[in-house]
């Protein structure tokens, strides 16, 4: 464009020009930058986790008050649950994928980055309508027609808003990697997050059309109840909730490589282990009634835990080599995987129990299936947590506060592997025992749970505003891209870009260079 | 480097001041190129996801027809001739289409031209069947069916609108030289979303219509 009228400078006053540039208020809603985008991410998530965590706590103390059992029928019990995988360990975990995977592939940008925010609003303002919805008696299965048609409403929003930031997340994978970085050598939580993506996009898919037939239906609310229950839960439950711990593979195995600072050996085996697990977390096709309980349901929860034994193998034989610069964020991963063992072992246990169910075995399944969404759910969170306090130089621009990030993570450790063996032992001994004492620990280890998620929160404000960028010297030396604006001046971080990456750990490669890059076989 | 970076022009060198600057080495970075493939890696997985919930749709109309036997849509005329005409309609952009890739690949911009202008006029065709079809089969959502029924057609419908949308948007782009032979992604992205939608239509026409 030509400008033809040109103004003279005096025309326009300092004051004038100063109001263009936008408030503090307006970058944040209008950046397109996927750090920030990935922090408010993060922290919307934590603050959520709390809120939901909290809902949990107060229907166990609802049930508490009525004398009854624990009702998991009960609209404050399945929207705290929803609310806590869709408002709490998911989006922490895109977070934290949207700010670092661009950085780990050596992007400045996500792809579709306007996309990625549009995805951040819709889930922040959805999330807050279902937190409204079931205040007013909605939510998921909730007894008012009106807030259960807005409570399903959101969550279908909430489902469409978390597909499309991993629609952005696995694009960047895909294409924003530089040049030399193959699919066999991108880090393992970006490895980890293209392979939970397709999953969350088609399993969010399959329960966002029942949210659709619900709201078309025109029906009750007893009619969206049993929406819920036969269209949307299955997504709770094996092998579906596998892919809440996709992402927790991937940190486990970047943060154990740069505790030890050493190469994970068999990277392929990991990346394939990471891969399998994400096949036998596809359960779409276990949403109708026949789709469980038959053999293929067993073989895909037992296969489950395979990958997961395989990883642990591969990341116990890391640790053995070279002792690790011990860290919150390290620790925290190591038991989040725990956790995910405990996950595995409650999939196996309702897998035997349904082989030889009367005759060999006489669990509760339904126990044993609540034990193992828990076990997953705690241990994606804690993960979540463990990552953002191990990659907070990267991510919130300052080393976390170890105080903080220990009590938090275990907090979150605490909270959750109570809530899952609460319901494991209900599943192992049946639901006729001391109810009153169950409702007490499920209120007691939501409240701790909710307790971790505002730790992460004032973990993740204190350090984001505390600090200013610190010197490297604070914990194990990085390994993958996302470390060189933290740790290379300038003029190196240029260097590194410009190198053509040859083995999976480029800053490794950096540091030693003229040694062997060649991967470990 | 960002996407608005990597969307700009390439700048244009000053010309030499001198003999020596003339043959000096320059330090401008070569003309960079938007990423290859990202709006179609995007795409895939967007129209996954889009195929999943009708997928979804469909199994659910599936097994609620098998529950309801005979009684299923009894009271409806469902006659095939239209939904053989959309699904030949269908048929026919799928090669339209992909003369539209075929001509970008080639810099042929008159031939992308016609050929996205047609596929579009199918894909009208295609939105007018079913407005017709809808009127014929009388189908009201009040009635047992009619939720599934509409869930199902109407899901399908939005996608083809939104694909004449994305098709519309990437002949604007193509009109404004952003793609050619050396970036062909936009009309590539678009026919992968429009392909999505005509087989999807196919799994449609078969279990809802020739089947009933």
């Amino acid at each position: 464009m030509t400008l033809t009228d040109t103004r003279s400078s005096s025309d326009t006053p300092p004051a004038a020009a100063g109001s263009l540039s936008p408030t503090a208020l307006e970058r944040v809603i209008g950046t397109g930058e996927h750090e920030a985008i990935g922090r408010t991410f993060i922290m919307g998530s934590l603050l959520l986790m709390a809120v939901s965590a909290g809902a949990l706590a107060t229907g166990a103390l609802r049930s508490l008050s009525n004398g009854g059992p624990l009702d998991v029928t009960d609209n404050l019990w399945n929207s705290a649950l929803v609310g806590m995988v869709l408002m709490g360990a998911i989006p922490l975990l895109l977070g934290l994928a949207i700010c670092l995977i661009p950085l780990q592939v050596g992007s400045k940008a996500i792809a579709f980055p306007r996309a990625a925010a549009l995805s951040l609003w819709t889930w922040l303002v959805s999330a807050v309508i279902f937190a409204i919805s079931l205040g007013l008696d909605g939510g998921v299965g909730g007894a008012d027609l009106e807030a259960s048609r807005l409570g399903m409403l959101s969550m279908g929003s909430m489902m469409v808003a978390l597909s499309l930031g991993a629609v952005c997340v696995a694009t960047t994978v895909l294409s924003h990697r530089p040049v030399g970085m193959s699919l066999a050598r991108v880090p393992f939580f970006s490895w980890s997050m293209l392979v939970a993506a397709p999953i969350w996009i088609l399993t969010f898919g399959s329960t966002t059309a029942h949210v659709f037939l619900g709201q078309i239906s025109q029906a009750n609310a007893a009619g969206l109840a049993l929406r819920y229950e036969v269209g949307v839960a299955w997504f709770l439950r094996a092998p579906t909730v596998y892919m809440l711990a996709i992402p927790v593979l991937g940190i486990s195995c970047d943060l154990v490589a740069q505790g030890c600072g050493r190469r994970m050996a068999r990277y392929g085996t990991v990346q394939a282990m990471i891969a399998m697990f994400g096949v036998f977390s596809f359960g779409a096709w276990t949403q109708t009634s026949g789709g469980r309980e038959n053999i293929l349901w067993i073989a895909f929860v037992v296969l489950g835990a395979v990958p997961v034994l395989g990883l642990l193998g591969l990341i116990a034989d890391t640790l053995r080599h070279r002792k690790p610069v011990v860290s919150p964020g390290l620790v925290g991963v190591l038991l989040a995987f725990l956790l995910l063992l405990g996950g595995m072992l409650a999939g196996i246990l309702e897998a035997l129990n349904t082989t030889g169910s009367g005759t060999l075995f006489s669990f509760e399944a339904a126990g044993l299936g609540w034990a193992q969404s828990l076990f997953l759910l705690s241990a994606a969170f804690i993960g979540g947590l463990s990552a953002l306090s191990a990659w907070s130089r990267v991510v919130l621009r300052a080393s976390a506060p170890g105080a903080i990030a220990s009590a938090a993570i275990a907090a979150g450790l605490i909270g959750g592997g109570l809530l899952a063996t609460v319901f494991l032992i209900q599943g192992l001994t049946g639901f006729g025992l001391n109810l009153s004492f169950y409702n007490v620990w499920v209120a007691v280890a939501a409240a701790v749970l909710a307790l971790s998620a505002l730790l992460g929160l004032m973990l993740a404000l204190v350090t984001s505003r505390g600090h200013a960028r610190q010197p490297a010297s604070a914990g194990a030396a990085g390994l993958t891209l996302e470390w060189a604006q933290d740790e290379l001046s300038p003029e190196d971080q240029a260097l590194v870009m410009r190198t053509i990456v040859a083995s999976p750990y480029p800053l490794l490669d950096f540091r030693f260079t003229g040694e062997a890059v060649e991967e470990d076989k | 480097m960002s996407d608005t970076a990597t969307l700009s022009p390439p700048e244009v060198a000053s010309p030499p001041e001198s003999p020596q600057a003339a043959v000096a080495p320059t330090a401008a970075l070569p003309p960079t190129m938007p990423r290859r493939r990202e709006l179609i890696f995007g795409t895939v997985f967007v129209a996954a996801g889009v195929a999943m919930a009708l997928l979804t749709l469909i199994g659910s109309y599936l097994a609620t027809r098998d529950a309801a036997g005979a009684a299923w849509l009894a009271d409806n005329q469902l006659a095939l001739t239209q939904p053989n005409m959309q699904m030949l309609t269908l048929g026919m952009s799928v090669v339209t289409m992909q003369w539209a890739v075929w001509s970008i690949c080639r810099d042929d911009r008159y031939h992308t031209y016609l050929a996205i202008g047609v596929t579009m006029l199918l894909g009208i065709a295609f939105v007018n069947q079913s407005t017709f079809l809808f009127k014929e089969a009388g189908i009201a959502i009040t009635q047992p069916e009619g939720p599934l029924f509409y869930a199902v057609t109407l899901g399908h419908l939005a996608m083809v609108i939104a694909g004449l949308v994305f098709l519309l948007l990437m002949a604007f782009r193509t009109l404004g030289g952003q793609y050619s032979s050396r970036q062909p992604d936009g009309i590539g992205a678009a026919a992968v979303f429009w392909y999505a939608g005509v087989a999807l239509y196919a799994v449609i026409w078969f279990a809802v219509y020739i089947q009933k």
